[in-house]
């Protein structure tokens, strides 16, 4: 047996948010070793639709998710790499009187509780935003500051970045045993034994099993949300855009290529790593799309896929630390929008292992709130 | 029929087959034939207008006066096809299969409509394709694959005067051959066999004696190129292309010197490969071929795969031209008919006992040509920074370097880091070349650094085709949303 590598923090899975939180970690000088099972990036932080999104949040991801968003902003400075971040405002369609009605109770709420980054359209401004877009759709809400980023280059900047910071990245490790001795966590991995202070479970759409193994119990369930993208066609739409209440989600890159996605889920073999797409699904994100853009109809499809990727009851992520074991903690079951909080998760993470504390309120987000809850 | 056959013919389930053959070519027509002959229900699917694959491609309906110029293999292929259209198998010509699902689902596309069937048995008989030829300038216009001339040959009866053909492999001798035969100019042959494969390939030469007419065809050929006047450049190697914005010449390396050839139109072909596209979305396990060089599913002597109701014949398979191919149809339908209940073990292996000693035959002196034609590392693995790996996204060897230093080890690391294999073709034209410099950077073995992950549609498909495949009405549940 190989000799224990000793670490202050060992992260398991190499995600966006574990990647995030090793550099986070590494840059204030804290010894870290990343365990991932697979490779860097390949899952759903690798294949994910790449929204860098900030409108329409969950209230209690708000505050989170505009500091990643400033972030998001200077990432690629900060990281001294290429994230693919594109800045474009983000407009989610309604398409009659009640998606207009879900908005504007939506921005009732949201200027109560002081936050004015979401703008309502009518729409005229709507049209001028996007002028490809059907003549049935009767306004919407923009938020100005969002975009979009490139999933696999994002999740490797955080990577290279941590690791010119010392942080250790070991691929191709499946954990296979998690111990608590003394003061210490013992992990034994397919390939070698670990020996840490702290303990992070980032483990994505596996976290439910990490947490087992650290003492925590947690109803995640996990899926696998299909994905297409288009050849090249011509431009025809500058912001990123979503709808209201229909599954339909979009955006063109600058190479003319049309990523849509929408959230129908595919079938999740998790065992295996495979995904199975479910095509009639599918398809109704491709009537989707070509109902609130025509022109689309003659797009080609090059490509549909799908991730695994885990989820919780309320769509919310488990987030904070564990509340039965010592110097362990949570950031996972993202449920399909983790992406845009990487650069603050892992911010959050840092703050948990050094102070003990988030200046975040974390208490949705915690891993036993459906302790007593019969689901 | 046994009750399970009687099911699946009832109607309702008239989109439900015992056996499904994708590929209308030499393996998948003698599969058809076979299985129906046997009371199996057989559903042929593919893509072009008539059967035939490529090798007997429009062979009972050539636009040529004298196909016999086009030899007598092509012709023998007109025996085949016509067995293949009296044996009752459903045959769909001109649909394209766009998903092969390890479920045994089909989703193929007919006249911009989507439609689903579902087999119990599925051959996959889509054949090969040409070898990528990745020198600098190959994506220039002007420079084509000598498959492409061929298809335009059988097709329509385009030919290209004044071409120059370069590479290896006896369907670029054929092609020139046929050129000449109908009178075509041909600018030079610069083949690039190198002078080491006629000795490397004489350690096969008994598998050559095992077949001797097809030893005799192979020289008959080379000769008739000489006899016919056509420059012949010999062991030719550092081939170029030369021109900015279309081809206008060929420079390469031959009997030490550099020459340069010039001409507007250039036919390149250094073999062919199985095509992977269908094999490997469905997620059957495959292996590197050291022999081909190629990547191949991974097959009993039945053609069956890592998924036991899925069987591979001809050159999906690995490549074992049209003979070959033709006793692998055989073969694989005997075994899935066996499957199905309608033959007993007993008949399968007697039925099959001498197409599979044929077939082994044929094997040993396919290891001689493949020796004998096997294609230069320089012209697989390209050393040239400028010369373009991926030609959708315009990748060049640069670019891939770079996604290399920045981490990219494996095939799909290297796509996400550079977008090689992104495009259209979905890595078609790269994939092996891909495989192949990774090993050569990481100094392991191809099979270690594995290929691309796959993912249906195999075929380009609309967005409005595939939104009239579904007969569900939108959701309008915000718990499915998702946004990142």
């Amino acid at each position: 047996m190989s000799a224990i590598t000793t670490s202050d923090v060992l992260v398991i899975g190499g995600g966006i948010q574990g990647a995030s939180a090793a550099y986070h970690l590494a840059q204030r000088g804290v010894s870290v070793q990343v365990l991932e099972k697979d490779t860097v990036s390949r899952h759903a932080s690798g294949v994910n639709a790449g929204g860098v999104r900030l409108l329409g949040r969950h209230i209690a991801e708000v505050a989170m998710s505009k500091e990643a968003m400033q972030r998001w902003h200077q990432l690629d400075d900060e990281l001294d790499a290429d994230t693919g971040f594109r800045a474009r405002a983000l407009i989610n369609i309604a398409a009659d009187e009640a998606d207009l009605n879900t908005l504007a109770q939506r921005e009732q709420q949201m200027h109560g509780l002081g936050y004015f980054h979401e703008v309502r359209l009518n729409q005229q401004e709507l049209r001028e935003r996007l002028p490809f877009v059907a003549d049935h759709c009767v306004g919407g809400v923009v938020s100005e500051q969002d975009g979009y980023a490139i999933p696999f280059h994002s999740t490797h900047a955080f990577r290279r970045a941590a690791q010119r910071h010392g942080a250790l990245f070991n691929e191709g490790e499946q954990v296979e045993q998690i111990r608590r001795v003394g003061n210490s966590w013992m992990v034994t991995t397919s390939a070698g034994r670990y020996q840490a202070e702290h303990l992070l479970n980032c483990a994505g759409a596996w976290g439910d099993l990490i947490s087992v193994m650290i003492g925590d119990n947690v109803p995640m369930s996990y899926s696998a949300p299909m994905l297409m993208i288009t050849a090249r066609m011509p431009h025809f739409a500058t912001p990123v855009v979503g709808a209201v209440s229909r599954p339909l989600s979009f955006k063109q890159f600058e190479n003319g290529t049309v990523l849509i996605g929408g959230g129908a889920k595919g079938f999740a073999d998790r065992a295996n790593n495979r995904t199975r797409l479910d095509y009639k699904l599918i398809a109704n994100g491709a009537k989707n799309a070509i109902d609130f853009f025509p022109i689309m109809k003659t797009a080609s499809i090059n490509r549909m896929w799908s991730g695994l990727e885990g989820y919780m009851p309320d769509n919310l992520p488990v987030l904070g630390k564990s509340p039965r074991a010592e110097n362990a903690y949570h950031a996972f079951a993202f449920s399909a929008h983790g992406f845009q909080l990487g650069p603050v998760i892992g911010e959050v993470l840092a703050d948990l292992v050094t102070t003990g504390e988030s200046r975040f309120d974390l208490d949705p987000f915690r891993i036993n709130r459906y302790d007593r809850k019969v689901l | 029929m046994n009750d399970l056959n009687a099911m699946c013919s009832e109607q309702g389930f008239k989109n439900s087959f015992d056996i499904a053959v994708i590929g209308a070519g030499p393996a998948g027509m003698s599969a058809a034939i076979t299985a129906t002959e046997a009371g199996a229900r057989v559903i042929v699917l593919d893509d072009k207008p008539r059967s035939g694959g490529q090798i007997y491609r429009n062979v009972d309906a050539s636009p040529l006066k004298q196909p016999e110029q086009l030899g007598e293999d092509y012709l023998k292929g007109a025996e085949l096809t016509a067995a293949f259209s009296r044996c009752g198998a459903e045959y769909l010509s001109g649909v394209n299969v766009w998903h092969v699902g390890d479920n045994g689902e089909i989703l193929l596309s007919e006249n911009g409509e989507t439609t689903r069937l579902t087999a119990r048995q599925i051959i996959i008989a889509n054949g090969a394709m040409e070898r990528p030829f990745p020198i600098p300038g190959w994506h220039l216009p002007g420079v084509m694959s000598a498959g492409s001339a061929q298809v335009m040959l059988k097709s329509d009866g385009l030919v290209q005067d004044d071409a120059i053909f370069a590479g290896t492999g006896p369907l670029l001798y054929l092609i020139v051959a046929q050129y000449i035969r109908l009178g075509v100019r041909v600018r030079a042959l610069v083949d690039t066999t190198p002078k080491a494969n006629y000795f490397d390939a004489m350690a096969e030469i008994a598998g050559a004696f095992s077949a001797p007419e097809m030893l005799l065809k192979g020289l008959g050929l080379i000769n008739e190129i000489r006899r016919a006047g056509v420059t012949v450049y010999k062991h030719a190697h550092d081939l170029a292309v030369i021109g900015e914005d279309k081809m206008q010449g060929l420079r390469f390396t031959s009997g030490g010197n550099t020459q340069e050839v010039q001409a507007d139109h250039l036919f390149l072909h250094q073999g062919v490969i199985p095509n992977l596209n269908i094999t490997r979305a469905l997620g059957v396990e495959h292996s590197w071929c050291e022999q081909q060089l190629c990547w191949k599913p991974k097959l009993n002597q039945w053609g069956q795969s890592s998924l036991e109701h899925i069987a591979v014949a001809g050159d999906a398979s690995g490549i074992v031209g049209a003979d070959g191919a033709r006793l692998m149809g055989r073969i694989t339908a005997l075994k899935q008919l066996q499957l199905l209940s309608l033959k007993s073990v007993a008949e399968c292996q007697s039925d099959a006992a001498a197409d599979l000693q044929k077939l082994q035959k044929m094997q040993r002196f396919r290891k001689f040509i493949d020796r004998l034609y096997r294609p230069i590392d320089l012209h697989r693995i390209p050393e040239d920074d400028t010369t373009v790996v991926c030609r959708c996204e315009e990748r060049t060897l640069a670019d891939l370097k770079q996604g290399f230093e920045l981490g990219g080890r494996l095939p799909d690391q290297l796509k996400g880091q550079t977008r090689c294999g992104m495009g259209p073709c979905q890595g078609r034209m790269c994939g092996h070349t891909v495989s192949e410099l990774l090993a050569r950077w990481r100094g392991d073995r191809v099979a270690d650094v594995g290929y691309y992950r796959l993912r249906s549609p195999m075929r380009l498909l609309t967005l409005q085709e595939l939104s009239l495949f579904s007969d569900l009405t939108p959701s309008n549940n915000p718990q499915t949303e998702v946004k990142s």
